[in-house]
């Protein structure tokens, strides 16, 4: 079974019924506001527990002893020292009986690795697990377990990766799969009406998630039930991979994930971590604790590959584009095929162009498997393709923001040309300039001290955002008034929760605090696709409106027969219901007898079908200036504006707060963040640790950030017009920092991160 | 395994430990105080800061026998009761928080550093939570909640 | 996580020096940078000495000389706070500052930053370099962005400290006490280059202690540091540089140049200091003295870019001084 078999593709289910009205939202009471989170208490408290802080009586603590080479053959494990020692509950390796279980399968299903691997092919494969009374007492057995590698010569340059030298990860060679090609128009009819053509080649370095809560789970077995408490973004990926791997009925395993301390895409699915964890727990008959050690998360539990990109661009001398080229190279790494993961998508969509061509092509190489990190590929490929518009602008002599504004696409060029249901990037570039004083701020001086000033703006789209089903929520209206309100969807801090109790409060006027919330729970709550992909509002909001509206519907119908009045000419007014036309006729909701008896009316809302043959994309533009040190190449971002088009605002503080968390990471892939391997040497991974791997902190990030919602009215992408907003926020923020630097210095650098370690030269070489 | 008498948060714990045992591990798997969390245990994040003596430090950093003698708070310590304080009441009201992994210890170090400075500049602010990691980038927010959080202290007398 | 260890806390120099005899006892004093290099395996301990409770080793204090006495375990947030530092040697108050983080500064101390072992990778990972008593230095042939332009050789680690070039800078001096008793000698004779000790950054013998650094008097003291990292906290210098002059009228009488994050050791530019003795540090000679700042530097595959750096930061801090005289 795969993971598709659960889900829906037909036409899904939609209530309420069509006699029931969804108009779209007009004026809006509660939804759009800055309120403060429904969980807010227990995040600040210390109360909330995180799977991570989840005790159980009798728990183990489990730690996995990894493969320090990056190419290497297990020949043998010796585990009895370990097992001989104080604490010692289990151990287990991939000759232990149920425990040799296929993990990793190609496109054809065949299986090329398993959980404990004997032919390791990164640093960091699984070896061996133990589980023992103390965390300390399970390390100190991984280090009494003996293992015998026979160390093979390795690959871990993906630009190298095709050369026949180059040792091979897998038994076909390491081209990962045929290039994906993608064509429109007459490229060199394109280039050949072309009046100016910029070229040139970039590389984004490998980037890692690095969420603050580590991967793990604490697992339980009752009988041959099984829980999992999972640090995890979606719980029903989680259940269907581990009931699939072990061979049990989806309904004996429960996962929760409550909290997690974010994900970042790196979350989306169980690790090797979740089932080993219940493997030991099975064993030893007791709970089992593993969590992932922070260098651990580091070397295997996923990253944005590193990207080569070529790209080509050709434009008349009024700015319009004639021809794109684009060729982009990476690696998934030892175990994904995907290194160039809809690399492309911006270059197919984002400006108007009749002659584009893109090829990608995905190599193998022995390290770590990339997972989804936020935004796949748009970052990178903005990284080169925003560059070249700042170049082109700059050739043309246009105004970057002009330039953009002159190749607006009307539709969406890379689905064939299907139009949009919204789009306001136009909106983003031009209020986004003006909010910004883009203008006045460009044709400020460059000072002539040390220390330059220059501003620098990018554009984006995020291809997907639209979400679409299958989701369901449930509503139940308490006889008090009060709410319960419960869907699948985890909260990875987006204000997934908070968002949905608006959408409650505002369809039956109860107030935030009498709303609970039941969510992230396989055995309590409905099924829910992972948050990811920013799909998690326009997914589930939809769904949770239409249960508060059928809820709100039976309660109308019930009061109906109270008031003898038809249910279309009666409202809800708090704790009322009244009659539109005559305010004299109303009754509490307590006093309906029928409600009074049943005590609880529950409502069922799904989400409904996308429009067909439309496109929903978000849209952004980010603009920001920063201070470069001439003498030392030194970057401070001193201030960013984010305008962002992601429909409505369901929350502006949490909406502000995702544009503010996208610019940051941004930040980072900028300016300071990139895994380093051993790659001549050992193909070891260099800087394993949070210090040696630099992620922004607080003084690396402008306090004076602006968060600038373009609001564009969507009737068309869902019930309640909102499109996903989390992952375009940080889709422009590096190329804009790299053009401002441009604007600073003179100086492009087509190779992220831009910092002093390479910028220093380039001033020196200018200076000499 | 040596006993020990912690102060935590107001109240003696005995405990009984190996010496290598962090105080965060300590903290968290044999007190029960899972406020402080681990993100790394290397001292390269932040989110296990706790005040001890006042001043904020890294429980991970901290071998648990370090910490004897000294009066040691965590967020939970925080709490006046079942109420918030001021700083944690100003990081809901200002969002300062995404996934909310990295919280308690930046309201803790935000909490460390009024103690020491009531009335921080925007910069003192910026430097005070720079041993605080946020990967999800609430810091702008964070930034504000501890401006607020030392008009609340004012407010309230400034001895939480 | 740790390997075990037993743990004693010492309540005067002399318990802790009888407890510091065995080959693996290891000092613990704010244990930043100790409880790291245990966890990662860098060197084992089979016991640890705390210097917590130990009588006498913190606080600043004025010496009969007019210079300060720092004791060994005070802490880098003490020094970076203290009015007499921010005073007499401001340069010594920024570095301080412009270690790690907050957290760390208030638990780190001053003789633990000496102490401190490099941060190379190779040396702090899986990796069984030379330093460790291997074949080969990784960094050589490897990734070396962070490592060694100047003094290095056979390996080419950076001294990770802040605080040694400015105190080197500053002709400060640390009292050493061991069993064969005490000693004080200056910080130019405290580091040594890996061509000389290959396994250890200083002639600290097993069993010594660090317990007081000595600032010579200060009057007419210029002092700066200035340190460039890839981001704003958390980071060890790319480069550094501390400034320590002396001048009358404007026209410098006495100059210590040294420079952190390029070297196995704090390196003093003596070039530097000779281009400015005697000059008011003009443009020009601010220029032509930052580029003697990097003479003889072999920079390796992936660290060419700290010449100019060294020289931007050697030039920018020398104008710096220029400006600030009152002429
Ligand atoms: C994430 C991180 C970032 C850091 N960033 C920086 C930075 O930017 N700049 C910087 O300079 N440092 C940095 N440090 C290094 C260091 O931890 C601190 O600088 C601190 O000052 C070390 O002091 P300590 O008291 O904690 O030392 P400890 O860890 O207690 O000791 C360090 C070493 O010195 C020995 N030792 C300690 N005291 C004495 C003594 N009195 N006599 C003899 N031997 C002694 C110990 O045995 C040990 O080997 C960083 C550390 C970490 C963990
Ligand atoms: S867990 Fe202590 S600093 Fe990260
Ligand atoms: S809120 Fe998620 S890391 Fe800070």
């Amino acid at each position: 079974m795969k993971a598709a078999d659960y889900y829906l593709d037909g036409p899904a289910p939609e209530t309420p019924e069509p006699r029931q009205r969804q108009d779209r939202w007009g004026e809006t009471r509660v939804v759009g506001r800055p309120l403060p989170r429904v969980d807010a208490y227990e995040r600040v408290s210390g109360s909330a527990v995180y799977p991570s802080d989840v005790q159980l009586p009798g728990m183990l603590h489990a730690a996995i002893l990894r493969s320090p080479h990056p190419h290497a053959r297990v020949k043998r494990v010796e585990t009895s020292r370990a097992e001989a020692m104080p604490g010692v509950r289990a151990v287990i390796t991939h000759q232990t009986p149920g425990a040799d279980i296929a993990w990793y399968t190609d496109r054809e299903g065949a299986t090329v690795g398993h959980l404990f691997e004997a032919h390791c092919r990164f640093e960091g494969e699984a070896v061996a697990a133990v589980a023992a009374e103390s965390p300390y007492q399970a390390r100190d057995a991984l280090e009494a377990i003996e293992v015998e590698y026979e160390v093979l010569p390795f690959t871990s340059d993906y630009e190298t990766a095709l050369e026949p030298r180059a040792p091979a990860v897998r038994d076909g060679g390491n081209r990962a799969s045929e290039p994906g090609v993608y064509e429109r128009g007459d490229l060199a009819a394109g280039f050949n009406a072309a009046e100016v053509v910029v070229e040139e080649t970039f590389r984004t370095p490998c980037e890692l998630h690095t969420p603050l809560e580590p991967h793990g789970c604490v697992a339980r077995w009752d009988g041959n039930r099984l829980t999992v408490w999972e640090s995890t973004q979606g719980v029903y990926p989680v259940q269907s991979r581990v009931a699939q791997v072990l061979g049990l009925p989806l309904a004996n395993v429960r996962v929760i994930g409550h909290y997690v301390g974010g994900g970042f895409g790196s979350k989306l699915r169980p690790g090797k971590y979740t089932v080993i964890a219940a493997l030991l727990a099975r064993q030893t008959g007791r709970p089992v604790r593993l969590f992932l050690s922070r260098e651990e998360t580091l070397l295997c539990a996923g990253n944005r590959p590193a990207n080569r990109m070529r790209l080509k661009v050709g434009a008349k001398r009024d700015g319009t584009l004639t021809a794109i080229e684009f060729h982009g190279l990476g690696s998934g790494g030892a175990y994904s095929g995907s290194g160039t993961g809809i690399l492309d998508w911006q270059v197919r969509d984002l400006y108007r162009c009749d002659n584009v061509r893109c090829t990608t092509e995905n190599v193998y190489i022995h390290a770590g498997a990339q997972r989804p990190m936020r935004a796949p590929g748009h970052p990178q490929c903005s990284w080169a393709l925003e560059q070249v518009m700042d170049e082109l602008a700059d050739r043309l002599e246009l105004d970057p923001v002009e330039l953009r504004l002159r190749n607006l696409a009307s539709v969406s060029q890379g689905r064939g040309g299907i139009p949009y249901t919204s789009n306001g990037f136009r909106e983003c570039l031009e209020e986004g300039a003006r909010t910004f004083g883009w203008l006045a701020a460009r044709s400020r001086a460059r000072s002539e001290d040390d220390l330059a000033r220059g501003v620098g703006m990018a554009g984006g789209l995020w291809i997907a955002g639209a979400g679409g089903p299958p989701s369901t929520a449930i509503v139940k209206y308490f006889a008090d008034g009060s709410v319960n309100l419960n869907l699948g969807a985890s909260d990875i801090g987006t204000g997934t929760k908070t968002v949905m109790a608006m959408v409650v409060a505002e369809e039956l006027g109860v107030p935030l605090d009498r709303i609970q919330i039941e969510h992230a729970d396989t055995a309590t709550t409905q099924f829910a696709t992972a948050s990811g992909g920013s799909k998690t509002v326009p997914t589930d909001a939809p769904a949770v409106r239409a249960a508060a509206l059928d809820c709100h519907n039976q309660l109308l119908d019930m009061a109906a027969e109270e008031l003898a009045v038809a249910p279309s000419e009666l409202k809800l007014d708090g704790d009322h219901v009244v009659a539109v036309g005559d305010p004299e006729k109303r009754v509490a909701l307590r006093e309906v007898s029928d409600f009074r008896r049943r005590q609880v009316v529950v409502g069922i809302g799904y989400r409904g079908p996308n429009p067909e043959g439309k496109a929903t994309c978000p849209f952004a533009a980010q603009f920001c200036e920063v201070e470069v040190n001439r003498r030392t190449g030194e970057v401070r971002v001193l201030r960013f504006l984010g305008a962002h088009d992601s429909g409505r605002v369901m929350n502006r503080a949490t909406y502000d707060n995702q544009v503010y968390g996208g610019i940051v990471m941004g930040i980072g892939l900028g300016l300071t963040e990139r895994r380093v391997l051993d790659t001549g040497q050992t193909g070891k991974m260099c800087n394993l640790s949070w210090h040696d791997y630099k992620i922004p902190t607080a003084l690396d990030v402008p306090a004076d950030v602006t968060s600038l919602p373009i609001e564009t009215e969507d009737v068309e992408c869902n019930t309640v017009g909102a499109k996903g907003l989390g992952e375009p926020v940080t889709i422009p923020t590096a190329a804009a920092i790299a053009n401002a630097v441009y604007n600073a210095t003179g100086i492009r650098v087509w190779e992220a991160p831009l910092n002093a370690t390479r910028l220093a030269e380039l001033l020196a070489e200018r200076e000499a | 395994m040596i006993p020990l008498t912690l102060r935590v948060n107001g109240r003696e714990r005995r405990v009984l430990v190996e010496p290598r045992q962090s105080l965060l591990r300590v903290l968290r798997d044999e007190l029960g105080l899972t406020g402080a969390k681990e993100g790394c245990h290397r001292g390269e994040c932040g989110s296990c800061t706790v005040l001890m003596d006042g001043v904020p430090l890294y429980a991970c950093m901290t071998l648990a026998p370090e910490a004897e003698g000294r009066e040691i708070t965590t967020v939970e310590g925080l709490l006046d009761g079942e109420a918030l304080g001021p700083v944690q009441d100003a990081f809901a009201e200002h969002d300062a928080f995404q996934c909310g992994f990295c919280t308690s210890g930046q309201i803790v170090a935000v909490e460390g550093l009024l103690r020491a400075n009531p009335q921080p500049s925007l910069e003192e602010i910026r430097t005070g939570v720079s041993g605080n990691l946020c990967r999800c980038g609430a810091y702008p927010n964070i930034f504000r909640a501890a401006g607020r959080a030392a008009e609340l202290r004012a407010g309230r007398g400034g001895d939480s | 996580m740790l390997p075990n260890f037993a743990y004693v806390r010492a309540r005067t120099v002399e318990e802790a020096l009888e407890h510091l005899g065995g080959e693996d006892t290891r000092v613990h004093a704010g244990g930043t940078d100790l409880l790291g290099c245990l966890r990662d395996r860098v060197f084992a301990a089979d016991k640890v000495v705390s210097l917590r409770d130990v009588e006498g080793l913190t606080g600043i204090r004025r010496a009969a000389d007019g210079g300060l006495v720092l004791g060994g375990l005070t802490t880098l947030a003490e020094v970076s706070r203290s009015s007499e530092v921010r005073g007499l040697y401001p340069g010594l108050a920024q570095a301080a500052s412009a270690v790690a983080s907050p957290q760390l500064r208030n638990q780190g101390t001053l003789a633990g930053n000496l102490c401190q072992r490099p941060r190379c990778w190779y040396f702090r990972g899986e990796f069984h370099c030379a330093k460790k008593g291997g074949a080969q230095c990784y960094a050589v042939g490897g990734q070396n962005r962070y490592h060694a332009v100047l003094g290095g050789g056979p390996c080419y680690i950076v001294h990770p400290s802040d605080t040694a070039p400015m105190l080197l800078a500053l002709d400060a001096a640390v009292r050493i006490v061991g069993r064969a008793g005490e000693r004080a000698i200056k910080l130019a004779e405290f580091f040594v280059l890996p061509e000389v000790e290959l396994a250890r950054e200083n002639v600290l013998a097993p069993g010594e202690i660090v317990t007081e650094i000595l600032l010579p008097p200060a009057p007419g003291l210029y002092s700066s540091y200035r340190k460039v990292r890839e981001r704003g906290a958390w980071d060890f210098a790319l480069a550094s540089v501390a400034l320590a002059l002396r001048s009358i009228g404007g026209r410098v009488t006495q100059a210590s140049v040294v420079l952190g994050g390029v070297a196995p050791a704090p390196w003093r530019a003596e070039a530097v200091e000779r281009a400015i003795v005697g000059t008011t540090v003009d443009e020009k000679t601010a220029r032509d003295a930052a580029a003697a700042a990097v003479e003889g530097a072999e920079p390796l595959e992936w660290n060419a870019y700290k010449l100019p750096l060294i020289r931007g930061i050697v030039e920018e801090s020398l104008r710096r001084f220029h400006d600030y005289q009152p002429s």
